[in-house]
């Protein structure tokens, strides 16, 4: 029988996908207190309990029929069981009946954001056992531990959630151009982000404007500068071209770039979709190509990223984006991965200049192919291409 | 990540070695810090013994480079490999970070 959906399920639920290690320590600590063979973090879902951290016991998922924590969850409260065979909720559940057979169990409920219990930590011992008075409360202490780390893990998935969500999730309206962008942070969330945005301008002409962006650094910190970039260059996208927007941009976001001691590389380009006609800006990015059957061109200039100490001109280049032509922008993080080698780059251009292939597959190609070769970095890739549909 | 210094008098030298990353790069930027506090704003950051440098790294290095500078003084880099030099120039970081290629050539005139 599954559990009741609700907040507290769910929430485990997302946790069991989030990474696991900060956990460690404190199982390991409950499983050298207690002298017990098994200490674990289970996250009890709605249909499966999740090992996310172990000793003497694997990491994985059992039903959560089988689970004795799914109980401790119920009643919110320490569950300790003398020896389990005795008790008719947990004698017959494969860990007591088969291999490891076993007969002790202590658990703490831990709680998350939503104040409902979300899973246990909880000993095992293959010996009828109890706890001492102390050692219940030791084990309520460690769970507390535990609930702050949880704490910690859930508000960065939700930050890099708040981040996410800025993030385009629509096609531009505007046709005769095809547009994708997948970032993959390093962490929860993260310094690089991509941006895309019809832009009109004063003659009546329509350009979607594409950016990608690279704040120094990883996590949550990065995070909170990329939001500022990204806001404050659509902020002036609307009022200027996209060299004006670049300086603008860094002068509006140049103290608080430098009060964190951090820069900011940014591509930012604009294309019409019914000439091709391409202007950009190149801040420190140096990332950014046009491919197609011709060769590829480099899209870069001399200028410096957003936030060092000079204040450079920022001046818009042009190029034309032909039909048969990609236009491809990725971030430090994939040329890491082909050793910040512009030659090894190139080798692999051939493998996503199908024409068969979407833009959104392109940029998943280039995307897992960074994330399969240990990229340490946050991962980002926009491609465009022009569709040939707009002959208004 | 460790790293050696050595004050020559005229200039200090800062020899960070391995990874010069999110991890490294505050510790020898808090020491650039305390250095131009001290007065000794003549810093030369031997990068022969770093094999990798990342956005942090290299913040670390420009935020050095502005602190020494608004004290009269200069943060200057030597004899970076390969993959630190594509990286200054990939970010066009060297046209204010410019690399000498000794730790010699960069005190020159100190």
């Amino acid at each position: 029988m599954p559990l009741e959906p609700s907040s507290g399920r769910l929430e485990a639920e997302a946790l069991a996908k989030a990474p696991a290690e900060r956990y460690d320590r404190v199982v390991r600590l409950a499983q050298a207190i207690f002298g017990a063979p098994i200490a674990a973090l289970n996250l009890v879902g709605t249909e499966s309990q999740y090992t996310v951290a172990s000793v003497g016991y694997p990491t994985g998922s059992i039903p959560v029929e089988e689970s004795v924590c799914r109980v401790t969850v119920g009643q919110d409260e320490i569950l300790e069981v003398r020896d389990l065979r005795e008790d008719p909720r947990f004698a017959s559940i494969p860990a007591v009946a088969g291999p490891p057979r076993v007969r002790f169990y202590a658990g703490v409920p831990v709680h998350g954001q939503s104040g409902q219990a979300i899973g246990t930590l909880c000993i095992f011992d293959l010996v009828p056992r109890e706890l001492g008075r102390t050692q219940r409360e030791m084990l309520g202490d460690l769970g507390a531990v535990l609930e702050r780390e949880l704490a910690v893990q859930e508000e960065m998935a939700l930050a890099g959630q708040v981040q996410r969500l800025m993030l385009p999730s629509e096609p531009p309206d505007l046709p005769g151009i095809e547009v994708a962008g997948r970032v993959q942070p390093a962490r929860e969330a993260g310094g690089d982000f991509y941006d895309w945005l019809v832009i009109d301008d004063r003659y009546g002409d329509r350009q979607l404007q594409v950016v990608l962006g690279d704040v120094m650094g990883k996590g949550l910190p990065a995070s909170l500068i990329a939001s500022e970039v990204r806001a404050v260059l659509r902020g002036h996208s609307r009022y200027y071209d996209i060299g004006g927007a670049v300086r603008s941009t860094s002068q509006t976001t140049r103290h608080d770039l430098e009060a964190n001691g951090r820069f900011s590389t940014l591509w930012a380009g604009r294309v019409d979709p019914a000439s091709g006609r391409l202007s950009y800006v190149d801040a420190g990015h140096g990332l950014a190509i046009i491919a197609g059957p011709r060769g590829p061109r480099r899209l870069i200039q001399e200028y410096l990223p957003l936030g060092t100490f000079i204040e450079d001109t920022w001046m818009q280049a042009s190029d034309t984006l032909a039909e048969d032509e990609l236009l491809v922008i990725v971030s430090d993080g994939v040329f890491d991965v082909l050793g910040d080698d512009y030659d090894v780059a190139l080798t692999k251009l051939p493998a996503i200049l199908d024409p068969g292939l979407s833009c959104a597959e392109i940029v998943d190609i280039v995307v897992d192919y960074a994330v399969s070769h240990d990229a340490t970095d946050d991962v980002t890739a926009v491609v465009a291409r022009r569709t040939g549909e707009d002959r208004s | 990540m460790f790293y050696e210094e050595k004050d020559a008098g005229g200039y200090v030298a800062l020899v960070p070695e391995g990874k010069f990353n999110l991890v490294s790069a505050p510790p020898l930027k808090a020491r650039i810090d305390d250095l131009v506090r001290e007065g000794k704003a003549r810093i030369v950051v031997d990068l022969s013994a770093v094999d990798f440098i990342d956005s942090s790294g290299l913040g670390a290095l420009i935020g050095g480079l502005k602190a020494a500078r608004q004290q009269g003084g200069d943060l200057r880099i030597a004899a970076a490999g390969d993959q630190v030099k594509a990286v200054l120039k990939l970010t066009n970081l060297d046209r204010i970070l410019s690399p000498y290629a000794t730790v010699e050539e960069a005190r020159h005139g100190w």
